[in-house]
């Protein structure tokens, strides 16, 4: 037994009798962990642009120290570089002069006031970094596959040792700034895999050749930051599978070679990752199945004795729990469901799981990073707002009767937040049940049903928060009247709409509602019109039962809702379903044999279709002029307001929710 | 209203050639563009050839993400010898690839290639026309191996400003000593 930082029993709570392995203490180092939780570190570019800690940074990462419960929360990973090659995100914390460390405690005593482990990390990131500076550092002089990235500067001795001395310098900072669990990062491309791949590391002194070659900085690196650390726990993250065959990366046995030498060297637990920024496979997106790499887990734990925990889509509790109880896992990890809801595991220990608000898997967290934009959340409207009061959920100063008019995403939204405010709350849809539209988005293939838990986690919240559903009731201007609440929030979504051109009232011309539930026949060859996420969405559902599809949009990009560092899943999936897509075109005719498209140049090319399904949409004005006529408090959100996305809708939901 | 298919195509052929004519012009004026601002001193070969190392570097770049040996140097070759084809075919050219006697080697054939003319129009040599383009494709392929650790070549051995009537290219892996 080591030592425990802090006291917790989990004895009374529902969720560690239901998830045993999850709630009970691990030994890392000389640490005892209360619970096998681990808020992994990642960048949320939430700190100055000069590398210091902000009180929106502490905001966020309090919340999540909060939600481990007693586990490790871990800040995210710091450059330790004046010169700013080592920086990889333009908001990423720094850690290379002392006049750091005041801000870096504020992290620290953020996480040990939460009662919880305090983790920090060292991320140098190699040829993903520079994002400041002129040129990135390499071990060799490997130019990248995306060219987003800095020309790389391959390392001379002299700048190994030099990036030696500063990961030493940081890691004793770090230690004065109070944190309890030093980890070193070597993932994705950072600086540390960058010597471990033999993709990129072509050396041909000590720091090559082969794999305990190219093991020599790390191992090094590894043992001095033990020295420095003493008694402090120190952990690595490794990749357990580069995903870099393509461009001749290390082999699996490989990789489970650096595992065996950094328990060699001294680490006290391995954090298992996979995939690089440049491998062409997908690893954590939603097209991925939940609990997918738990093998990777399992195959490290037969390579190293220390403790072993892994992130990458496990987003629910069962599957952790089961993995650690069975031997493959010693502790969940977790980025993105932490980041959709900071209090997932308090709330799995609570027994609310029920209320966790689920990740979608969209990475729009990751995509915002790299786009040197703060980090946000596609469906947790307060990510990065932790600090600050407005956007918090406080008790209305004049409890309202607040009429909402749909159940889809945004309307669900408002009406839990305004609920627990006090409010009176009356949710009506002509459906017969909740979602709205998400309930045919979510029968698009491809993982696309996770997007439905956003609508089951509202309707708990809403249930619990007394909020009155009316059901299969279709509001009217007579009911609004009759009802003559405070306030009317038009959550309807959008009106799908049919094009003027000639031939769009055919009777093969269809809904995408109507194809999603199953409603409307459709033929073999099938033109969708619109190239926005539902007309993606319908068109991957359509090909995936054989049919040929063409998508013909007007807007100059495909999916331009969808944001970049998913779309390239969806691209993919359409050119493998054989999909073509015409953008910036219209329908100019619809005929016998099919349509004809009009470019937005003036080309007209003819595709054979025996039915088109309409994806378009536009606003939906429907009952607000009586609204206004009876001058009742009015809101418009979601789709109806301006068609959009999911991430709007709950966004529109949640702020007009806190205000009326 | 009727779609005349024929009439579509003719006018989209139209424009495509349009565009690649404007495209050759475009290099050519900023070529003589180059050639004013570097001064009376400065070589219009050099400057030529310049500027085909920096397109081939950049359009090399570009290729990077569609390079990879899933299929082994043999399947890079022929990556890298399609991307070839696809890049002369958008400016004009008729290009032909042939597996050679080694599965070490492959032919690529520019059958007919409008720049030659378009630079004797510009009043460019042909000594630069063929450097230049020898300059592009080996600053691409420069690019490829740099990025896969790959020691791939190409020589030209035709050539259509030489007189020969085609370019004939080998893309080659030397053989190891």
């Amino acid at each position: 037994m080591g030592k425990l930082l802090f006291e917790w029993d989990y004895s009374s709570y529902p969720g560690a009798k239901k998830y045993p392995h999850l709630f009970k203490p691990i030994d890392i180092g000389t640490l005892t962990i209360p619970n096998r939780i681990k808020y992994a570190a990642t960048e949320d570019n939430l700190n100055g642009k000069d590398g210091f800690v902000t009180d929106s940074g502490v905001a966020y990462l309090r919340d999540r120290a909060k939600g481990v419960v007693g586990g490790i929360c871990t800040m995210q990973g710091v450059y330790m570089d004046k010169n700013r090659q080592g920086q990889g995100y333009v908001g990423q914390a720094a850690a290379w002069d002392d006049k750091f460390i005041p801000g870096l405690k504020r992290l620290a005593d953020a996480i040990h006031e939460e009662k919880a482990v305090a983790g920090c990390q060292l991320m140098h990131c190699g040829r993903v970094g520079a994002v400041e500076a002129e040129y990135c550092q390499g071990p060799s002089l490997v130019p990248q596959r995306l060219r987003i990235f800095r020309p790389v500067q391959e390392m001379t001795k002299a700048d190994i040792k030099q990036c030696l001395k500063e990961h030493i310098e940081a890691t004793e900072r770090l230690l004065k700034a109070g944190f309890d669990i030093v980890e070193i990062s070597g993932i994705v491309g950072y600086l540390l895999s960058n010597f471990v791949s033999s993709y990129t590391n072509r050396r041909t002194d000590e720091y090559g050749g082969d794999i305990r070659g190219r093991m020599r900085f790390v191992v090094e690196l590894i043992q001095e930051v033990k020295k420095v650390c003493g008694d402090v726990p120190v952990g690595i993250r490794l990749c357990s599978d580069e995903l870099l065959d393509d461009v001749g990366g290390n082999t699996p046995e490989e990789c489970m070679i650096t595992y065996e030498m950094s328990e060699e060297a001294g680490v006290d637990y391995m954090s298992v990752t996979l995939g690089w920024q440049e491998s062409i496979y997908p690893v954590i997106s939603r097209d991925i199945p939940q609990g997918k790499w738990i093998h990777l887990a399992e195959r490290a734990k037969q390579h190293i004795t220390i403790p072993v925990c892994m992130a990458y889509r496990l987003f629910l509790p069962d599957l952790p729990d089961k993995a650690i109880g069975e031997g493959k896992l010693d502790m969940w990890e977790m980025c993105r469901p932490m980041i959709a809801d900071p209090l997932l595991p308090k709330k799995v220990l609570e027994g609310t799981e029920d209320e966790v608000r689920p990740c979608v898997a969209c990475n729009v967290c990751l995509a915002r990073l790299f786009r040197d934009a703060p980090m946000t959340c596609y469906i947790n409207p307060v990510c990065a707002h932790e600090w600050d009061e407005k956007y918090q959920i406080k008790p209305a100063e004049m409890k309202k009767n607040i009429m909402i008019v749909g159940a889809g995403p945004a309307g669900l939204e408002c009406a839990w937040v305004a609920a627990e405010r006090g409010h009176e709350v009356h949710v009506y849809d002509k459906r017969d049940e909740l979602g709205g539209t998400i309930i045919e988005a979510s029968k698009a293939p491809y993982g696309d049903d996770e997007l439905y838990g956003q609508i089951r986690f509202s309707k708990v919240k809403a249930e619990k928060a007394g909020v009155e559903f009316h059901l299969g009731t279709e509001v009217t201007a007579e009911l609004i009247e009759e009802e003559m609440p405070d306030s009317v929030v038009l959550a309807t979504g959008p009106n799908y709409i049919k094009g003027t051109a000639p031939g769009f009232d055919r009777e093969n011309v269809v809904s995408v509602l109507d194809v999603l539930n199953g409603t409307a026949q459709v033929g073999d060859n099938v033109v969708v019109w619109g190239n926005l996420k539902p007309g993606i969405g319908l068109a991957l559902f359509l090909a995936k039962q054989g049919k040929k599809v063409t998508i013909v949009g007007k807007e100059k990009k495909l999916g331009k809702d969808i944001n970049p560092s998913f779309l390239w899943r969806y691209v993919g999936y359409l050119k493998q379903n054989k999909v073509t897509a015409y953008t910036d075109c219209d329908i100019e005719e619809i005929t016998d044999n099919g349509v004809i498209v009009l470019t937005y140049d003036g080309y007209r090319i003819p595709v054979k279709a025996d039915t088109v399904v309409t994806s378009e949409r536009e606003a939906n004005t429907l009952l607000k002029d009586v609204v206004q006529k009876n001058s009742i408090e009015l809101f418009v959100i979601g789709d109806a307001l301006t068609p959009r996305n999911l991430s709007s809708a709950v966004h529109d939901g949640y702020r007009i929710g806190i205000r009326i | 209203m009727a779609l005349d298919s024929e009439k579509e195509i003719t006018r989209l052929w139209r424009a495509l050639q349009g565009a690649q004519g404007a495209n050759r012009r475009t290099f050519y004026q900023m070529r003589r563009v180059a050639i004013e601002c570097a001064g009376p001193d400065a070589n219009p070969f050099d400057i030529g050839v310049k500027a085909w190392e920096v397109i081939g570097k950049d359009i090399g770049k570009s290729n990077l993400p569609r390079m990879n040996l899933l299929k082994g140097e043999e399947g890079l070759m022929m990556n890298v010898a399609r991307a070839y084809q696809g890049l002369a075919e958008t400016n004009g050219a008729v290009v032909k690839i042939e597996k050679g006697g080694s599965p070490n080697e492959i032919f690529i054939t520019w059958e007919r290639c409008p720049w030659p003319t378009s630079a004797k129009e510009a009043g460019a040599s042909m000594k630069e026309d063929l450097a230049g383009c020898d300059r592009y494709l080996q600053t691409f392929l420069e690019e490829v191996n740099a990025f896969l650790d790959t020691n791939l070549k190409i020589e030209t051995q035709k050539a259509i400003p030489s007189g020969d009537g085609i370019c004939l290219r080998r893309l080659y892996k030397p053989e190891e000593k």
